[in-house]
């Protein structure tokens, strides 16, 4: 019997969905272990009876949350896939208003009709098993965790920050460019990909277990950065977090 | 220069020449199209040369699983020149092959170790953060197959080993130096000696004593305060050795490889042993550790001292706390 593996999508956009189905040259390969029985963006049967349930979006609304329940309910393993999902990500920066002024500025003169919570991660909510942060959610790194789980193992997702992965790729530090970068705190596995094309760590898998965060918003200072501006940085993924209020 | 590089690159000297280029703002080492991308004086390179024995990422072992598993060794190795390696990382590839002979000698390395041809070049512009002169690393006798010094108009080469010399003979045009071109080359590694902005206050010898007496100093904690533990010094050390080893399964799951990556002490889980325990769980133990192991445990273990003062730790450290010197100084005069 292959394990039935499902997707649910909340509130996000749906590119980690996208982002599995893009891979084309396995894709079909998982399809030979698994038996995939709910997934909105590929197909339209559905059914209840899986046993591992990979998460995309945040959680925001009340609704969300007796959604996530019944489906932690029913799943074995419970894997957050993106940084929506795993980290509440770009939709908490609408924790930073109030509710009814988020409303009103989405919805206008609707938003009466609907209800909205502040954004949360699943782990917020429920017991989540792995969390596998990134946006889009990395493909190479969800067959990774997918293989593990088909294993029986404990799949290996690295505590070191983005910088470990940059010195492998023997990037210029984004510092020593007189720019500024979450990658010191930020949890690697990206491959260091945004300095490698060139930009700065976004933060977009989230931090590692142990960040020293003093010392990067002191670094940040010292790179020019405002409390405000350092704040700013960590609200675009970490605003869920202590760090980013 | 430039003829002997390109001829070595025209004529496959070796399957790779490698050497010194610009990258961005700094220095790499890497393939050379012609050897117009040969930079020679340069301070100091993003990576030691070690990746070409030690690469980031490694395939030690084949495998398969099922009824009757089996295992099929990796060792992958290509004839190498690498062009334009400063004394400092000589002396650690010198340490290297230390730690990777001895008790277990390790395949994987000796054989890209073996194929690998290495010209050297006296650093005559040392990095702001280096302090070789404190370390007797600025220049080396040893560890070469040439050894260059621009003196300006021409380099004076110094012969290491017979391969060398056979190089030499085969791609280049060579006369025997004159007496004043060697006290030229003399006075260049005397300059370069002046150009170094951080020093020891101590001689390389008195470092594992003074560890031995310091394990209780309150500077370690101090000095670790602001430490991300983001492995950016043990990353680009010349001399740090240590990987993770870890398996990559095929999808069909009856097979896969096993491969080595760089790992390092620096790093919140590297002494995280399979029950939970961190036997260096904070990061005064793991700032501790890591000074030990460059000024006492390798110097302990294979009579040869774990820093050889590159400044590249201190270069990529943005808390501005990985230089063994200034630690070492600290220990000194408290």
């Amino acid at each position: 019997m292959k394990p039935k593996i499902a997707f649910f999508d909340f509130t996000g956009c749906e590119g980690c969905q996208l982002e599995v189905l893009n891979f084309e040259t396995e894709i079909l390969d998982l399809l030979n272990q698994v038996d995939i029985v709910n997934f909105r963006e590929a197909m339209t049967e559905r059914e209840d009876n899986y046993e591992i349930a990979f998460i995309d979006g945040a959680i925001s609304t009340e609704s969300d949350v007796a959604r996530i329940k019944a489906i932690r309910d029913q799943a074995k393993v419970l894997v957050a896939i993106g940084s929506c999902s795993s980290l509440g990500g770009v939709n908490c920066l609408k924790n930073f208003y109030s509710m009814d002024e988020v409303l009103k500025i989405v919805y206008g003169k609707d938003a009466e009709y609907y209800n909205t919570i502040p954004a949360r991660p699943v782990s917020a909510v429920v017991p989540v098993d792995y969390s596998i942060a990134q946006c889009p959610v990395n493909r190479y790194e969800f067959i990774k965790v997918t293989k593990a789980l088909l294993l029986g193992k404990k799949p290996e997702i690295p505590n070191y920050p983005v910088c470990v992965e940059c010195k492998l790729a023997e990037n210029v530090c984004v510092f020593d460019k007189g720019q500024t970068c979450l990658g010191p705190v930020t949890r690697a596995g990206c491959g260091a990909i945004c300095i490698t094309q060139g930009r700065h760590c976004w933060g977009c898998r989230g931090l590692v277990d142990e960040p020293n965060t003093d010392s990067e918003k002191e670094i940040l200072k010292e790179h020019g950065l405002t409390v405000e501006d350092i704040l700013k940085k960590f609200r675009i993924y970490d605003g869920w977090l202590e760090v980013a209020k | 220069m430039i003829n002997f590089v390109d001829t070595l690159i025209e004529k496959k000297a070796a399957e790779e020449i490698v050497g010194v280029k610009a990258s961005d703002s700094k220095y790499i080492f890497g393939k050379l199209a012609n050897a117009g991308e040969l930079c020679l004086n340069y301070d100091v390179t993003l990576l030691p040369p070690k990746k070409y024995f030690l690469p980031q990422r490694e395939t030690v072992f084949k495998f398969k699983l099922g009824d009757k598993p089996s295992l099929e060794p990796v060792a992958e190795a290509k004839s190498t020149i690498l062009i334009g390696v400063h004394p400092y990382d000589i002396k650690a590839i010198e340490l290297c092959d230390a730690v990777f002979t001895t008790i277990n000698p390790d395949p994987n390395y000796l054989l890209k170790r073996d194929k690998a041809t290495i010209i050297g070049t006296d650093c005559l512009s040392p990095n702001p953060k280096a302090f070789c002169a404190s370390l007797d690393t600025a220049t080396t006798e040893s560890g070469f197959d040439l050894m260059l010094t621009d003196i300006g108009d021409s380099y004076v080469v110094a012969i290491g080993t017979a391969k060398g010399d056979k190089l030499l003979k085969k791609y280049a045009k060579t006369r025997e130096a004159t007496q004043s071109e060697l006290a030229g080359r003399d006075g260049q590694r005397k300059k370069a000696l002046g150009e170094y902005k951080v020093s020891l206050n101590m001689s390389p010898e008195e470092i594992p004593g003074l560890l031995e007496v310091s394990w209780g100093s309150p500077v370690f904690k101090e000095k670790s305060e602001p430490c991300l533990s983001c492995g950016s010094c043990v990353m680009v050390c010349p001399t740090c050795v240590c990987f993770d080893v870890q398996d990559d399964v095929a999808f069909t799951l009856d097979k896969g490889e096993r491969y080595r990556q760089w790992d390092g002490c620096m790093l919140v889980d590297f002494a995280k042993v399979a029950t939970g325990e961190n036997f260096r769980d904070d990061k005064e133990k793991r700032f501790r550790h890591r000074m030990y192991r460059k000024g006492k445990y390798l110097q302990e273990r294979y009579g040869k001292l774990g820093c050889v003062g590159c400044g590249r730790c201190a270069l990529a450290c943005l808390a501005q706390i990985a230089s063994p010197a200034e630690t070492f100084n600290l220990l000194k005069a408290s």
